[in-house]
């Protein structure tokens, strides 16, 4: 009898300690995120600012979720959708990812959509801003994009730049998705600001030497040109515009730029209207948020949060915060938890919202002139506006996205 | 079409020319006269703009214009010294990777030293602002640039057409036996020739860094456009390397008014029609396979 009593017993203990073994490992088990970026090429300081916020977004949620550790799987995408790509389906097929982020580059973030649609995984474009991401053809329901689109971000800035900077538009457009989005978009408001188009030059990605462009347009009889242009190839631009004292001609409105891209130019060499998605100094959150960045991060590019820096923290919380409310992984759950959230505590003046039909990141954005000034505070903000009242509307774009 | 605009942009296709022709032509020496494919030439381009970016500050402008091309020269001896002569008489694709690699860990390094923004050189007060000539604009700069680049292409053409150095130097390089039997030490002109075209690299960086900004990766973007002009000049020919630096330039800036989404691979372009019917480029006496079979004989 009493040895019946101490096999039973010591099985149950063994059950036990056994069962609890298990949740405790399976508790443990990390949750995998794939950080797709670019940290060589056109794009490399930018890639690197953006990994920065993500990191601190999930330093903000005590590097777990659901209990569960938050494990970062990063991957340089090299600025080329071949290799975004294949780096996205490593992540997928061999380490088991199931929510991937980031990138700069809209051709290589579009290609990484395709992939996390295949594969079922969910994809969030951080700091692209083709609207492509959000629109019929491209988009589909495993891919949010968290940057605003060049709909709002160049029809935000529009009548502002015909009313203050001149109605005779010359477009120059980097030969991408991306450069192409910025272009259809100011072309499309010519005629409701009243402005006309001179002109438009497409430069492949990569250019260095603008002048043979630039003394074409210097005799255009332009009054603004719109640029699209990223990376280092816009601030090779930047530096040539003012050797060629284009600046003295005529204003330059840059639709979209990044601190990146004007804080390494000389103060002489700066004068730009620029659309940007953020700015450090804009609002309490921001800045805190610099100054994580300025205490943490001692060997990044910038001393200050830059627009990638918060594009990234915002991807992340986002999907940290779905994943949370959704009380799972699973993919289908964490995309209708993101669908129509709020995000209040966004660091920003305003809240931003997820658009559930078209998985479009909504939210108040800055029109920036950088300054002829040293040190970090180079932008003044002009004005603010909120993406809702320009992105694209469901008769202009007629997704259906929502999970079911 | 304005023929002002015409006449300025083929004026902006040979100042462009004489830089890319000062980018390519050290290339071109070592590649031809060395018989080494030096893809380190492209880091001892961006060792220069960022030594010129970090003293010329401190010392000046013209002083830092004399001294970083020295600097340059000096780690383009160390370069040379310990790897390259490994090299010599091998299959050029060794010393391509060689130079890869060197060009590779160089790039890191600059990116520990100077860290990876992109830096900025102020344009020099007397060549500020811009001439004004029939509703036209262009830069001081861009002007000085190219007289600086004349003199140094002029400089260097004399170097190794007109002088001793350069009649012994290609004399060596195909026999040397006789050049030794003569008392030249080939090594060490070997040695001078890589040294020459570090040096080129260095003011070929002080040229272009105020121009297109300053980057770790710079070396390796101006790279091809510099193995594509050398190609096309012919290997070690500098008549073929100005000669097609200009066409290159001049094509690359009209090319703007006709074809700008092809501009950039215009030099390519060129590169396979002057290969399809020279294989030697321009003005070259062996392809670079030719080298090889030239030197196994």
């Amino acid at each position: 009898m009493n040895k019946v009593k101490v096999t039973f017993i010591v099985t149950l203990g063994l059950i036990i300690i056994l069962g609890c073994f298990f949740i405790t490992s399976s508790a443990a088990e990390p949750i995998k995120i794939g950080a797709v970026l670019p940290k060589s090429g056109n794009y490399a300081e930018h890639g690197e600012m953006e990994l920065i916020g993500i990191y601190l977004a999930v330093e903000d949620f005590g590097g777990e979720v659901l209990g569960r550790p938050i494990e970062l799987v990063e991957a340089d995408d090299e600025n080329n959708p071949d290799i975004g790509s294949r780096r996205a389906r490593n992540l997928i097929e061999v380490e088991g990812v199931k929510f991937l982020m980031g990138g700069v580059s809209s051709s290589v973030g579009l290609a990484i959509g395709g992939v996390c649609e295949e594969k079922g995984a969910l994809y969030l474009a951080t700091n692209q801003n083709s609207d492509d991401f959000a629109s019929v053809g491209y988009a589909n329901k495993y891919m949010f994009h968290v940057a605003p689109g060049m709909d709002s971000l160049v029809r935000g800035a529009a009548e502002y730049v015909a009313e203050n900077l001149g109605k005779k538009w010359y477009f120059i457009t980097h030969d991408y998705s991306w450069g192409h989005s910025g272009t259809k978009w100011a072309r499309n408001m010519l005629d409701q600001v009243g402005a006309e188009e001179i002109g438009e030059i497409k430069v492949p990605n990569g250019t260095r030497d603008f002048s043979s462009y630039l003394l074409t347009i210097a005799n255009s009889g332009a009054d603004v040109v719109a640029l699209t242009v990223g990376g280092l190839d816009l601030q090779a631009l930047y530096m040539q515009m003012n050797e060629f004292g284009l600046f003295d001609k005529m204003a330059v409105w840059c639709t979209l730029g990044n601190y990146e891209d004007s804080y390494p130019l000389n103060p002489e060499q700066r004068g730009m209207y620029i659309g940007v998605e953020a700015y450090w100094k804009e609002s309490p959150g921001m800045i805190e948020l610099s100054n994580r960045v300025k205490e943490g991060y001692p060997n990044a590019p910038l001393s200050v949060a830059s627009a990638n820096t918060y594009q990234g923290w915002l991807g992340m919380t986002a999907l940290l915060k779905a994943i949370e409310k959704a009380g799972t992984t699973d993919v289908d759950a964490v995309i209708k938890a993101m669908e129509g959230m709020v995000i209040c505590d966004n660091l920003r003046l305003e809240p931003t919202y997820i658009r559930p039909w078209d998985h479009q990141f909504l939210g108040v954005y800055p029109f920036v002139r950088d300054l002829q000034v040293e040190g970090v505070d180079i932008f003044e903000i002009l004005f603010t506006y909120d993406s809702k009242d320009y992105a694209r509307s469901l008769s202009e774009n007629p997704l259906d996205l929502t999970a079911e | 079409m304005n023929i002002n605009i015409i006449l300025v942009l083929l004026f902006n296709g040979v100042l462009l020319g004489l830089i890319y022709a000062v980018v390519s032509i050290g290339f071109s020496l070592v590649l031809g006269i060395g018989q080494v494919i030096n893809f380190a030439h492209g880091l001892l381009f961006a060792f220069g703009a960022y030594i010129f970016w970090y003293i010329s500050p401190i010392i000046g402008y013209w002083p830092a214009f004399i001294i970083t091309p020295l600097i340059v020269g000096g780690m383009g001896y160390l370069i040379e010294k310990l790897v390259i002569t490994r090299v010599y008489g091998q299959d050029p694709l060794f010393g391509l990777l060689v130079t890869l690699g060197i060009s590779l860990a160089g790039t890191e390094i600059i990116r520990m030293i100077w860290g990876k923004l992109t830096k900025v050189v102020s344009t020099p007060g007397f060549a500020a602002g811009q001439v004004h000539f029939a509703n036209i604009i262009y830069p001081k700069y861009r002007i000085a640039l190219a007289l600086i680049s004349l003199i140094i292409i002029l400089f260097v053409w004399w170097l190794m057409i007109r002088s001793n150095f350069g009649t012994i130097v290609k004399a060596g390089m195909t026999d040397s036996e006789m050049i030794s039997a003569l008392g030249h030490n080939l090594p060490v002109l070997r040695n001078r020739v890589f040294i020459i075209g570090s040096i080129l690299a260095g003011m070929a960086g002080i040229v272009a860094a105020p121009l297109w900004g300053i980057k770790s990766e710079m070396g390796t973007d101006i790279l091809m456009l510099a193995f594509t002009i050398a190609l096309i000049g012919g290997l070690g020919s500098i008549k073929g390397t100005v000669i097609a630096a200009l066409v290159i330039g001049i094509i690359t800036s009209l090319g703007v008014l006709i074809i700008p989404r092809l501009v950039e691979a215009v030099p390519f372009i060129l590169l396979i029609a002057v290969l399809f019917y020279k294989p030697k480029g321009l003005y070259g006496e062996l392809t670079i396979l030719g080298e090889v079979t030239a030197r196994e004989k």
